[in-house]
């Protein structure tokens, strides 16, 4: 059980389906969810859709050769996210203010959810699902910043809803091919 | 037949010294945890002087692509494709002198 | 006609040993650079031939950054990055000593190096024909037992081209590819009074955090190194919305600003500090960073003295000539690698002193993650400030518009006895103005006693009185 929760580690023993109930509902979730990041609409993910326990973590990708053994990523070093609830409220602020210029005028987002596998683990509150993403903004005229990546969440079901309380996020780009990130994932 | 190569103090702990034996090709000698080692000069997978790589874990390591060959054994580890293992000559330390049996080539001992 | 003696086409044997380019000379660039009205031309930010006279006047010879000691600790350890467009990789020798070498094979020019960095590692073979070399650069060897048997072959003299200067200042390792530069240090020259404000202010010296954050932004490379030069203007405009996500409330400039705040330059390198002691550090978001940078102030003072100490947490901001920046305070660190005329790669460090307790250690990584970095509440908004003030030159008649420079005409300070060209208040386009001139001076001048003797060569004088 603790290993779905030790966001250092990637998700094993992803072979333990739930009911097409469950199933159902958490899809349901991840696209509602996607849906309130594509309107910016970051107060109400964050009271709606996030854990008070959340840890958000984003690494920075390294190029290392197969035989190295820090790997491509590593967690306690460099990254893009390591957040819990209150570091991204700081980041929802900073959204919520008119001079936010990266965000005046607005982006255009679309968050595209795909490959969605919904796991029970050893806890009949927690729910292990992963995903992948095509994560595309489009600002001004032509400038566009399109982040393809996967994801490894965990959810905890709440008051007959689901609340993110872990979510590990692994991009495909070394060099971030965008001059910020002024979205989630 | 065995015949004299060197005074063996001329080898120290973790080094690997090139002997040259006239009508021999170059013959390489390591010395790990105080025992001698004898061996071709000459990495099997492309010929490189193996007395130019190092001695690292009890292996000699080829410094031009990295094949490691356990001293003894002769195992190859992380060996670039189609390099075999190491072969190694019988020797002995006699009076302070290396002997090794060079004809017949090099075995597995 | 082959008469069988012509070697296949060659008339000798190939001269390996390494090229170092030359300085040139280019006065109708630097004159783009209107000292008499503080102007700078458009052109500087587009133009492909201004671009490509850059790296051959400014990138092939001044020293740039290249690793801090602690990313290479052990023999073998490397990290590949840039010097210029220049693939290059550093690595630590046998003896303790740093090399770093061209990133090219000498046979086909493949890179020997993919990754981005490594450890222990026992040498770089090309992926193309095999080619090994050693840490030290050397070539040790090549596949398939053919060149062995080839008389002609000379293995001795070939290798990865050595970086032709490498030193390290205070944990900070720089390289320049210039045989003829004078010394690292004769580069800073009085510039390391500075410097010191982070390098040396605790007695167990400093380190990286793990790890890098690389970013593309598509703006020439001077901007951002004009904006760490000295622009503390741009936060109040630019950064009002990080600065109330994190503070509640908009930058603060210091009670003391008109008193204490100041801007150094040396050799176009250039700080500005508005002295409050932690302006930079609050605004990481966690009070126990300013509760250390207060006792770790009070600590340095004897060995910076008082003005310095104050320093190390404030508002300020920091560029080394040409592309090298950081934050004091804020501990983020950073290079801006030119790619082309209007693009850039970024990459950002967290530095920290060894000595600090682990959980200092820890919130600089997360604070500089969530202000400094490309999803960071300052940085967000950096990056399109920079690219549209490129983009925009594109329109011819847009860039015969010259570019104003002129804030702080009147703010010379004769009084304060501290190192290099000192103007009055933070808020100010001297250090700007002078990181220009230093771009002009090496425009122009293809020898190093004309480039440390020019304008933006320190004023003599003592800096006693600040120590």
């Amino acid at each position: 059980m603790l290993d779905f929760l030790d966001i250092s580690k990637p998700f094993d023993r992803l072979d333990n389906p739930v009911t097409l109930e469950i199933e159902r509902a958490i899809i349901r979730w991840v696209h509602a969810e996607a849906r309130l990041l594509d309107a910016e609409r970051y107060q109400e993910w964050l009271d709606g859709f996030i854990d008070p326990e959340i840890h958000y973590w984003m690494p920075d990708m390294e190029t290392r050769r197969r035989d190295d053994p820090r790997g491509t990523f590593k967690y306690g070093e460099s990254a893009y996210f390591d957040d819990n609830w209150r570091e991204l409220e700081i980041r929802v602020k900073r959204y919520n203010e008119p001079s936010a210029w990266a965000d005046n005028p607005a982006t255009r987002h679309v968050h595209l959810i795909s490959n969605i596998e919904v796991n029970a683990t050893d806890d009949p509150a927690l729910f292990a699902v992963c995903s992948a993403f095509t994560n595309v903004r489009n600002r001004n005229e032509a400038d566009q910043d399109i982040i393809h990546g996967r994801r490894e969440d965990v959810l905890r079901a709440v008051d007959g809803g689901y609340r993110l309380l872990r979510r590990r996020v692994l991009i495909v780009q070394n060099v971030l091919l965008s001059k910020n990130l002024n979205t989630f994932f | 037949m065995m015949i004299e190569l060197c005074d063996s103090a001329d080898i120290g702990e973790g080094e690997i010294i090139r002997v040259d034996v006239p009508g021999c090709p170059a013959i390489a000698i390591a010395r790990h945890e105080g025992a001698l080692y004898v061996f071709p000069d000459r990495c099997p997978h492309a010929d490189e002087s193996l007395s130019e790589g190092w001695l690292e874990d009890g292996r000699v390591v080829c410094g031009v692509h990295f094949a490691e060959f356990e001293l003894g054994s002769g195992a190859v580890h992380n060996p670039p494709v189609g390099c075999p293992n190491l072969s190694f000559f019988k020797c002995e330390d006699r009076d302070g002198k290396v002997f090794a049996t060079l004809t017949g080539g090099p075995e597995h001992v | 006609m082959c008469d069988g003696g012509c070697k296949g086409g060659a008339r000798g044997r190939p001269n390996m040993a390494p090229v170092y380019p030359k300085a040139a000379s280019y006065p109708e660039y630097a004159q783009l650079v209107n000292r008499e009205n503080a102007q700078v031309d458009r052109r500087l930010f587009v133009d492909e031939a201004i671009y490509q006279a850059e790296l051959q006047q400014i990138f092939a010879r001044s020293w740039l950054f290249l690793a801090h000691e602690s990313q290479i600790p052990s023999p073998g350890d490397f990290i590949r990055t840039s010097m210029g467009e220049d693939d290059v990789i550093v690595v630590r020798q046998r003896d303790g000593s740093v090399k770093a070498f061209l990133n090219s094979c000498p046979h086909r020019g493949n890179r020997v190096c993919m990754v981005d960095a490594g450890t222990k590692a026992r040498g770089f073979i090309c992926n193309y024909h095999g080619w090994s070399f050693g840490i030290d650069g050397g070539l040790r060897g090549t596949d398939g037992k053919v060149y062995e048997k080839d008389q002609a072959f000379e293995k001795a003299q070939i290798g990865l081209t050595p970086v032709a200067q490498i030193d390290s200042y205070k944990g900070l390792i720089f390289g320049t590819f210039d045989p003829a530069a004078p010394s690292l240090l004769d580069f800073f020259g009085p510039f390391t009074f500075y410097l010191d404000i982070m390098l040396d202010n605790d007695e167990g010296g400093t380190e990286f955090i793990g790890g890098a954050i690389k970013s593309e932004i598509d703006c020439n490379w001077k901007f951002p190194a004009e904006n760490f030069v000295g622009d503390i203007l741009h936060a109040f405009w630019t950064h009002q919305s990080g600065a109330q996500a994190i503070l509640g409330a908009g930058v603060d400039l210091g009670k003391r600003y008109d008193e204490l705040a100041f801007q150094a330059s040396v050799y176009g390198h250039g700080i500005e500090t508005n002295l409050d002691k932690v302006g930079n550090t609050r605004t990481l978001g966690y009070p126990e960073l300013v509760d250390y940078v207060y006792d770790l102030s009070e600590k340095a003072s004897a060995r910076l003295g008082d003005l310095r100490a104050r320093a190390i947490g404030a508002i300020s901001s920091c560029t080394v000539f040409p592309n090298f920046s950081f934050l004091p305070g804020q501990n983020t660190f950073r290079v801006w690698h030119p790619r082309g005329p209007g693009k850039i790669e970024l990459v950002v460090w967290t530095l920290v002193n060894k000595n600090a307790p682990e959980h200092i250690k820890e919130a600089y990584r997360k604070g500089v993650m969530m202000t400094f970095s490309p999803g960071g509440v300052f940085e967000m908004d950096d990056g399109e400030n920079w690219e549209y003030s490129t983009r925009v030159n594109q329109g011819f008649v847009t860039r015969q518009q010259p570019l104003h420079y002129a804030l702080g005409l009147e703010s010379t300070d004769l009084e304060r006895e501290l190192p290099g060209h000192i103007h009055k208040g933070s808020m100010n386009d001297a250090n700007q103005r002078l990181f220009y001139t230093r771009w002009a001076e090496f425009m122009e001048h293809d020898n190093w006693t004309d480039l440390q003797n020019g304008d933006t060569a320190p004023p003599q004088k003592s800096v006693k009185a600040a120590e």
